[in-house]
């Protein structure tokens, strides 16, 4: 039988039952830290307390199972570090997401809204809103997420534009942080790291060789790297044995089906 | 379990079953999330766009120099006129000429001088080697005005297998990608909606 030719949908089902099953073991499988994952770890890690941390929530809700371990991991470490989070959002999408994101972490931290963290929510075209930060970030935006103007917060006026910026992380599954590299680091020397996607990494490769990003964290592995760093096992570490079994499934059955072919054919 | 949990769980098993082949349910989940996309996009326009950056600085702030790109931005409107529709050029005009004189200093400093300088890397290393055969040979393929064959040929060919690496990778992180993805919706389905795992 040549098996190149199966019915997709029986594919569809080994893979569906490869997903379920690992879930029902309680396994973390064990996490080498790479150099990439070490660098935007190292780069928070540098920041003194009382640092402003801006994290742009770049990433849309059809990749969320993925970038909720990275966007946890970033805001578990800067909450204990002390940092003083701003957070934005340059999708429309990642604005709720974001905020809630922020607002579950910080309440684990008891972490004080206004006093140690602001939301400024989302601004349309990323690529004037990045670079208009780089002039003010009140004129970008005179208000937070709750519509309550910046002013409000004196713990954050001293923030006026990336001068005052040590780093700024984009939590992004599309191709934003080349934009902020384009921009804020290019045109203001603003230190950006990134916590990406999987499916981008190739795509950013060439920034981080350069040194115009840092990072990144990628994917759940690299969310599990990062657990591992902070000393715990969470969220990333349990999915990334289902996601081990899921590959293990996905090379064998390239495997066999590139051998049926084969045989198949010469017959 | 909430309203919203049952809802979810509906929707997914909804859009899954389109992996079976195409159905009612997957047609009508696939409706609701296009319908939903573009009422929670024109909630964002009015609120993001022509409220806080038109409406509100010139009802509460006279701030009337936002009528000049206001306007700017209803000219694109002549499109829709068969004899208007030269006028739209003025602020495509504009557009073009501020996006070019914003992106072209920015890009030029960021994809090009710095990525050169990043690329001339010693060549004592070996990295240092690859990288250099990766850029000349890759190059090499992507030059048109010479017929690919002999000594030209080869090097040509070597640039495809960089590239194809390339391609490698990126499928490989796709799948990763992905794989979450699909891993996330399943946990979801098995803890929150059947509670079978803890």
């Amino acid at each position: 039988m040549d098996l190149s030719r199966l019915d997709r949908r029986i594919i569809f089902l080994i893979i569906a039952i490869v997903v379920i099953v690992p879930m029902l073991f309680d396994v973390t499988p064990e996490v080498q830290i790479t150099k990439d994952t070490e660098q935007i770890f190292d780069a928070i890690d540098s920041l003194k307390t009382g640092d402003y941390l801006m994290v742009s929530f770049d990433f849309e809700a059809a990749s969320f199972p993925e970038m909720r371990p990275l966007a946890s991991v970033i805001l578990n470490h800067s909450f204990e570090k002390d940092l003083k989070i701003i957070g934005l959002a340059l999708f429309s999408e990642g604005t709720a997401i974001g905020y809630t994101l922020l607002e579950q972490i910080a309440r684990e931290y008891d972490k004080v809204y206004g006093v140690d963290y602001v939301y400024l929510g989302f601004r349309p075209q990323y690529v004037s809103a990045i670079l208009g930060m780089g002039e003010s970030i009140i004129k970008v935006f005179p208000e937070d997420y709750l519509k309550q103007p910046l002013e409000k917060y004196p713990d954050f006026l001293e923030l006026e534009n990336y001068e005052n910026l040590p780093l700024l992380v984009s939590v992004a599954d599309g191709s934003l942080p080349i934009h902020w590299a384009d921009y804020a680091n290019a045109r203001y020397g603003q230190r950006v790291a990134v916590a990406c996607a999987a499916v981008m990494v190739t795509a950013f490769k060439p920034y981080f060789e350069s040194g115009q990003l840092i990072g990144p964290a990628a994917g759940v592995k690299g969310a599990a790297e990062y657990e591992k760093l902070l000393g715990y096992e969470g969220a990333a570490h349990r999915r990334l044995f289902t996601q081990s079994v899921v590959h293990l499934a996905i090379i064998i059955l390239v495997i066999v089906a590139n051998v049926s072919a084969y045989v198949w054919r010469k017959k | 379990m909430s309203i919203e949990t049952l809802l979810a769980a509906v929707l997914t098993l909804a859009i899954f079953s389109f992996l079976y082949k195409e159905n009612p349910f997957y047609r009508a989940a696939e409706h609701l999330l296009v319908g939903v996309s573009v009422g929670y996009y024109l909630v964002i326009l009015v609120e993001e766009t022509i409220w806080s950056k038109v409406a509100k600085p010139l009802a509460y702030d006279q701030n009337w120099i936002v009528i000049i790109p206001a306007v700017l931005g209803l000219m694109m409107f002549f499109r829709l006129s068969r004899n208007k529709a030269y006028l739209t050029r003025i602020p495509l005009a504009l557009l073009i000429g501020a996006g070019a004189g914003v992106s072209i200093p920015a890009m030029l400093w960021a994809r090009v001088l710095k990525q050169m300088s990043a690329s001339m890397l010693p060549l004592y290393t070996i990295s240092g080697i690859i990288v250099l055969v990766g850029v000349i040979t890759t190059i090499i393929y992507f030059y048109f005005s010479r017929e690919q064959e002999g000594w030209f040929g080869y090097l040509a060919k070597t640039g495809t297998y960089f590239l194809m690496i390339f391609f490698g990778a990126t499928f490989g992180y796709t799948v990763m990608s992905r794989v979450t993805l699909l891993i996330g919706r399943m946990e979801f389905l098995l803890t929150d909606f059947l509670g079978i795992v803890g």
